[in-house]
């Protein structure tokens, strides 16, 4: 095996996806589907995912995505018909709309579960896939009943909560059937969620403070001083929120691996994050959203930067557990309703 | 001819690889062997496939059983590729599309928005069977008489007199009396009447008392009112608002940010237009009608001044040229928000309804 590893191998992840490139790609699918009514969509999707994935590489090797568009476009029909159908039923009858409301409410788990699961298996590295494991009753857990509580105890147990969702589901990933361990703590959570709240409380404090006294006492007419608090606002925005994702992100990685397998790393800094956030934001202000292909590359290439990779000797003997022929349904109808979650 | 590339071989199924290389023959037939010339496997045009071609990646030779051949130049592409294969490539890797879309597009939603969608809306309305709209009608007076409708407060004597001019209608336009009926409620927000899919009309005692004067005016309304039921818009418009919905779902679903904005703004701007359209059509089946009974269009002009001033009433006073000129830019514009068309062109129209038929 002239590929094999007999020792661990450490390297950042590199993505190689460039913005002007991904702009053409990600418009002209945009445009394909607008002209056929929303049909090339389940291409669009197709490819807008293949080309990010692609594009990421770990140890010379990139990832794929294996749906098909029919797979995807089957899916997406079934879930529209039900959506025409609750929408006339509902104006015709409001009875039959509350009934499926409900119905809706019960399968929602299931839902989130099959979303999760089709991206999951429909992702593969080196040839093997991952899935998704969750379970109804652990997704009703994690995504009704704690949520519930984070909020009665006015917000107190939210950080234990967001750790107990993240490491809900990154517990239940799969790779190669191996099972990914996140062993996160909550008390990272806690120091995360502290340390940017007195960060928000100190620099609005000063930004209120400077912003006052100059408002009141401008030469040049306040809207100068205006402008200066806006931007001082919207930096202070970033970083407050920069902090808060890269001491939880930096965490997370450190702390996920699959034994023997792969372990991560990452040093994500707080400036050039929030740097990147804050100058995402206004390109998609200022170009009104259609700088989003930008925006995900330069997520995903910074992302992938500050990401470290160690592949285990393990990784060579890995056989793929999953069959390619799953129904996409779940994953278009959790979308279709707003359901759909995002893995980080 | 033949020509060498060299990549990696993926196993199927594991995540096993080795490097590898690739002969291509001008048959098809493509070889696969390790770098010191052990071959590994061979495979003809039948056997293998090739992963879909994205711009900056390689293009993968996938075998029956699901093994993978990656070429190491990601720019290497399959003289067996067939156009098909490369032309979403090409399409996403020009300037010139993107710029030719950007043309493209507005001129299709034009289209889409004006004469497909209206279209398919009406042509499925008439497949609709007459229960929907006789459950749809009952329905809303139900709900509207436990959210915003009392009990009438008319005299019998005033009710009496709108009854004869409904009946006259009924009768010289043939209308079937189990399907057209007329109610009788107060309504807080004034002067008004309302047509319901059922052929259910309702009048206002306001709209009632202001009109009492002035009967022909009422019968324009009346006449109005059975105009929507007449076209079925209640029907279509739930029709329209449905499909287009589900087209702007369909067609911006998909894209992030953009979504919602587009659906929410764009829905809500359609379904004033369309219910502007419905107004139009309904006035015109007034002004059509009218001279049946002796009754000129002016009539609905009338009408319609009647219910501006009833409406007016309590913010009529100041006014400077400045102000006018502002308020006639602002209404114009925010016409495209309203449902109704403006009553100043309604009023003209009728006018003009009543100069054509002077001409006839």
């Amino acid at each position: 095996m002239e590929n094999g590893l007999s020792t661990e191998r450490t390297d950042t992840i590199k993505f190689s996806g460039k913005s002007g490139e991904y702009f053409k790609l990600w418009f002209v699918n945009m445009f394909l589907s607008i002209i056929t009514l929303g049909i090339y969509s389940a291409w669009a999707k197709v490819r807008n995912t293949q080309y990010m994935y692609g594009h990421t590489n770990v140890d010379d090797n990139s990832f794929r995505f294996l749906a098909t568009p029919m797979q995807i476009l089957k899916g997406r029909i079934v879930a529209v018909i039900i959506f025409i159908l609750y929408m006339v039923l509902s104006q015709i009858n409001p009875a039959i709309g509350l009934v499926m409301a409900l119905g809706f409410l019960v399968a929602m788990p299931w839902l989130i579960i099959q979303g999760l699961k089709f991206t999951m298996r429909m992702t593969a590295y080196r040839n093997v896939r991952f899935s998704f494991e969750g379970t109804y009753g652990g997704v009703i857990v994690h995504f009704l009943l704690l949520p519930i509580l984070g909020t009665i105890t006015l917000y107190l147990a939210m950080p234990w909560v967001v750790q107990q969702i993240q490491q809900y589901i990154n517990n239940n990933l799969t790779y190669g059937g191996k099972h990914f361990e996140q062993k996160s703590s909550a008390g990272q959570y806690y120091i995360a969620a502290l340390f940017s709240l007195g960060i928000a409380l100190i620099g609005g404090a000063v930004i209120a403070a400077f912003g006052g006294t100059a408002i009141a006492s401008a030469q040049a007419g306040p809207s100068i001083a205006l402008v200066v608090v806006g931007i001082a606002a919207f930096a202070l925005f970033g970083i407050v929120n920069a902090v808060y994702q890269s001491i939880i992100y930096n965490h997370l990685m450190k702390t996920l691996e699959i034994e023997e397998v792969v372990s991560f790393d990452a040093n994500m800094k707080t400036l050039p994050f929030a740097g990147l956030v804050l100058s995402n934001i206004l390109l998609l202000v200022i170009t009104l959203g259609l700088a989003i292909p930008v925006v995900k590359i330069r997520t995903a290439r910074y992302i992938a930067s500050v990401t470290e990779v160690t592949i285990k000797p393990g990784i060579d003997d890995l056989i793929n557990t999953i069959e390619g022929s799953d129904s996409a349904f779940g994953e278009e109808a959790a979308g279709l309703f707003d359901t759909d979650l995002s893995i980080a | 001819m033949q020509s060498t590339i060299t990549g990696t071989y993926q196993l199927a199924g594991r995540s096993e690889a080795h490097p590898a290389s690739a002969i291509v023959y001008e048959t098809g037939q493509i070889v696969i062997q390790h770098i010191g010339g052990d071959k590994i496997t061979d495979c003809w045009p039948d056997n293998y496939q090739f992963s879909d071609v994205i711009p900056g990646l390689a293009v993968d030779l996938v075998l029956e059983d699901g093994a993978l051949f990656v070429p190491d130049d990601k720019s290497f592409r399959w003289p067996q590729l067939s156009s098909n294969n490369l032309l979403a490539e090409w399409l996403e890797s020009h300037w010139l599309v993107v710029f030719s879309s950007v043309l493209i597009v507005p001129l299709f939603m034009w289209s889409m928005v004006n004469y497909v969608l209206p279209g398919a809306a009406h042509a499925a309305v008439a497949f609709l069977p007459d229960s929907i709209a006789d459950s749809m009608g009952e329905q809303t007076l139900y709900i509207l008489d436990k959210t915003q409708l009392d009990p009438t407060e008319l005299s019998l004597d005033q009710q009496q007199k709108v009854t004869e001019i409904w009946q006259k209608i009924t009768t010289q336009l043939d209308l079937p009396e189990d399907q057209f009926k007329l109610h009788f409620r107060k309504f807080d927000m004034g002067a008004n009447a309302m047509a319901l899919p059922d052929g259910s009309i309702i009048v206002t005692d306001d709209i009632v008392d202001l009109m009492a004067d002035d009967p022909d005016a009422l019968l324009a309304v009346l006449l109005h009112e059975i105009g929507h039921i007449e076209h079925q818009h209640s029907l279509k418009m739930i029709a329209q608002t449905t499909a287009t919905t589900m087209l702007f779902a369909m067609m911006f679903g998909d894209i992030e940010g953009a979504g919602e904005l587009i659906l929410g703004a764009g829905t809500g701007l359609l379904q004033s237009a369309f219910s502007r359209d419905m107004e139009r059509e309904a006035d015109e089946f007034a002004h059509h009608n009218l001279p049946q009974f002796d009754i000129s269009p002016v009539a609905f002009a009338d009408a319609m001044t009647l219910l501006i001033s009833s409406h007016t009433l309590d913010n009529k006073g100041k006014k400077d040229s400045a102000e006018d000129e502002f308020m006639s830019t602002l209404n114009h514009w925010l016409q495209y928000l309203s449902t109704h068309p403006d009553t100043q062109e309604r009023i003209d129209s009728a006018r003009n309804a009543e100069e054509e038929n002077n001409a006839l």
